[in-house]
């Protein structure tokens, strides 16, 4: 019998375990667990559903709401300039992505600690959780992009030929919220602190982001700076350009914008996969 | 490239932090200042210390030990729920596993659900999961409670449920861990026969269990991990016995007799002073010490190794001051060939026992060996029947 005593106190470190994570096996990981992505969405969106009053409303309630805040406040009070396009409108068409990364930091941070049950029993690629609250939180865009359309009709607004932008915006507001995401929901693990600093986090997110005012107020020598920071600014003030001001969007701007989302998500992404390793030994 | 159902590792040591710290910042801070000049200052306990573990496709490998040896932490690791600290991991194909007895996957969700959230963790498309679907809730005996959540659930039935899952949907390889430690017996039972099914299919195996006689059953490899090193491997059977003879040793060195009575001799003999034989006279012999007259029941009895006996035999008896002899005569000694231990103890009703239940000696018996079970049948205790066969035809 080998005694506790005489086995080696540590182990040499060269035998020191290294994942080893080719992108190509990781991509077709995620590709395989995409079945996986759909069933944890299809259960967040029944689980939600079904123990909320107002279901599905809620989607549309949550911009509507601050749409009609942001008008009361702002318009009157601090008397926005927004052309020909009526603040409401103004408002609702940033508060749609606004609301999408929002929605998906605040669930999808939380997924991985809601989800312990499962991470201590079966292996899949942990990235599956945050995802799926991405992909819940989107199909809460589509419900308030669809009332966006009827909005349209009550302040008998022609849609515009340059909202074939949005094609080249939406991945830039996607990789962005997804990278942040991934980020969050790992770290949360590690410092259950940020499950209580987040909504505020996110609250203040909202007033630094040109939200309820233009991305004009913005001086423009530092404009490239903020949205090098914060892509969503350069999101958002596409999508109005775009869909409601008939406009194409900076193109330097968005470029900005492109390249730190790519940074955001690659990075989140990066690591993610490094926090990864260590959540069942302390969740 | 390993054939799908192969599992290799080797040289893993896993370690966790020694105090479990709640992750909270004002926790953090003070271990700040020291984790930023170079990591000391914190303890680390080491639950896995180069430990290897290999199996081919179709083999079964019964992991024992006692509590806290690593048992489940070796097979989190397999499953890749955990990561080690050091070393290499080789899984190939998909794993079904059972692990920690709540083994249901969610318990917000219904059975059904979990069902299907466990299949496609598994990698099976929508379909597959359908076509096995009746067959686990058959075998799970759920029937209605299928649509109910799993946290309203009875432990039995979660387990019941978790073992259906892991083991119906057609894994390469099922890691279990201890199934047979909440379920009734007749479920233990068709668990340990959907084992020998899925064996029999060329699925690995790996088995963590604190009931030898199933391991014994079930697999055909062994081993025992004791504070995660492997102490001992080989064919199960040499494994069993060698941990069942250690817990012997352990329970012999930690007992503490403490009662006012003393065991001074216990000695055990086959005919004639000899060896113990099967189907012969044992002879025991006791020497008690008692400082006053007292009276209360001797017990003897004879155990594999562990302190549940195979047979128990009990004696009113009347101890003198001073030293008594006892001697009691086994007609017809019914142990088959092996290593065994004689018990002892004296009780009177009271609260403390006179002399408590402990192990006295080992003694090996030497005759026939069992014939041997199939696999997957568990044999509770090895006894030795004098039978005669009449086939006609």
């Amino acid at each position: 019998m080998r005694a506790v005593d005489d086995a080696p106190v540590l182990p040499p470190p060269e035998w020191r375990f290294r994942r080893k994570l080719h992108p190509a096996a990781l991509f077709r990981e995620l590709w395989e667990a995409r079945a996986l992505v759909r069933t944890l969405a299809e259960r967040e969106v029944r689980i939600r559903y079904k123990q909320a009053v107002l279901g599905f409303a809620w989607a549309v309630v949550t911009p509507l709401v601050l749409m009609v805040a942001f008008t009361l406040f702002f318009r009157k009070a601090a008397k926005i300039d927004t052309g020909p396009v009526p603040y409401p409108l103004f408002a609702y068409v940033a508060l749609i992505p606004w609301t999408f990364f929002s929605t998906s930091v605040a669930q999808g941070g939380l997924s991985l600690i809601n989800n312990v049950p499962l991470l201590n029993k079966v292996y899949c690629p942990r990235e599956v959780f945050p995802t799926a609250s991405v992909v819940v939180a989107g199909i809460d865009s589509i419900i308030s992009t669809m009332v966006l359309g009827l909005l349209f009709v009550r302040y008998g607004f022609m849609p515009k030929t340059t909202t074939v932008w949005v094609l080249a915006i939406l991945p830039i507001q996607v990789m962005f919220t997804l990278g942040v995401t991934l980020i969050v929901s790992a770290v949360m693990v590690y410092l259950r602190d940020l499950r209580h600093a987040l909504p505020l986090i996110l609250q203040m997110g909202l007033f630094v982001t040109p939200v309820a005012f233009p991305l004009d107020v913005v001086p423009w020598q530092f404009r490239h700076a903020y949205v090098a920071l914060n892509p969503l600014a350069a999101v958002i003030d596409g999508y109005r350009r775009a869909v409601l001001y008939g406009q194409p969007p900076v193109l330097s701007l968005l470029a900005i914008a492109g390249v730190s989302s790519l940074v955001a998500l690659a990075g989140g992404y990066a690591a993610f996969k490094r926090l990864e390793t260590g959540i069942a030994d302390v969740a | 490239m390993l054939p799908s159902g192969s599992i290799s590792a080797t040289h893993i040591w896993k370690r966790f932090h020694a105090d479990r710290r709640r992750k909270l910042l004002r926790d953090q801070i003070p271990h700040l200042s020291a984790r930023l000049r170079g990591g000391g200052g914190r303890g680390w306990r080491w639950a896995l210390r180069d430990v290897d573990l290999a199996a081919a496709p179709g083999e079964s490998v019964g992991l024992i030990g006692s509590n806290g040896s690593g048992k489940s932490t070796l097979l989190k690791i397999l499953t890749r729920v955990m990561y080690p600290h050091t070393g290499n991991v080789q899984v190939v194909g998909r794993v079904g596993a059972l692990i920690e007895v709540r083994a249901g996957i969610h318990p917000d969700l219904t059975g059904r659900e979990n069902i299907q959230l466990y299949g496609t963790l598994l990698g099976l498309d929508r379909r597959r999961i359908r076509e096995r679907f009746d067959e686990i809730v058959a075998f799970a005996e759920l029937d209605d409670a299928i649509d109910r959540q799993l946290k309203f659930y009875s432990s039995g039935m979660q387990m019941r449920l978790g073992f259906a899952v892991a083991a119906f949907l057609e894994p390469d390889i099922l890691l279990v861990d201890e199934v047979l430690a909440v379920g009734d017996a007749s479920f233990q039972q068709r668990c340990l026969e959907r084992m020998r099914a899925v064996l029999n299919q060329g699925t690995t195996l790996v088995f963590v269990s604190h009931d030898l006689a199933a391991v014994e059953a079930t697999c055909s490899r062994g081993v025992w991990l004791h504070q995660g090193i492997v102490q001992s491997e080989g064919p199960v059977r040499d494994v069993v016995n060698t941990y069942r003879q250690w817990i012997e040793a352990a329970a012999e060195s930690t007992v503490e007799v403490g009662g006012e009575l003393r065991l001074l001799k216990a000695e055990v003999s086959g005919p004639g002073g000899g060896p113990p034989k099967t189907q012969e006279l044992l002879d025991v012999q006791l020497i008690i010490e008692s400082p006053e007259v007292r009276t209360g029941r001797l017990y003897i009895g004879v155990s594999e190794g562990t302190a549940t006996p195979i047979f128990v035999l009990r004696r009113d008896i009347q101890l003198g001051a001073g030293e008594t002899r006892a001697h009691c005569a086994l007609r017809s000694l019914p142990l088959p060939r092996g290593r065994f231990y004689l018990w002892v103890g004296m009780f009177e009703g009271g609260k403390r026992d006179p002399l408590p239940w402990h192990p006295a000696t080992p003694f090996d018996v030497a005759g026939p060996s069992l014939d041997a079970a199939p696999r997957g049948i568990v044999r509770l205790a090895p006894v030795h029947v004098d039978a005669a066969w009449d086939v006609e035809r």
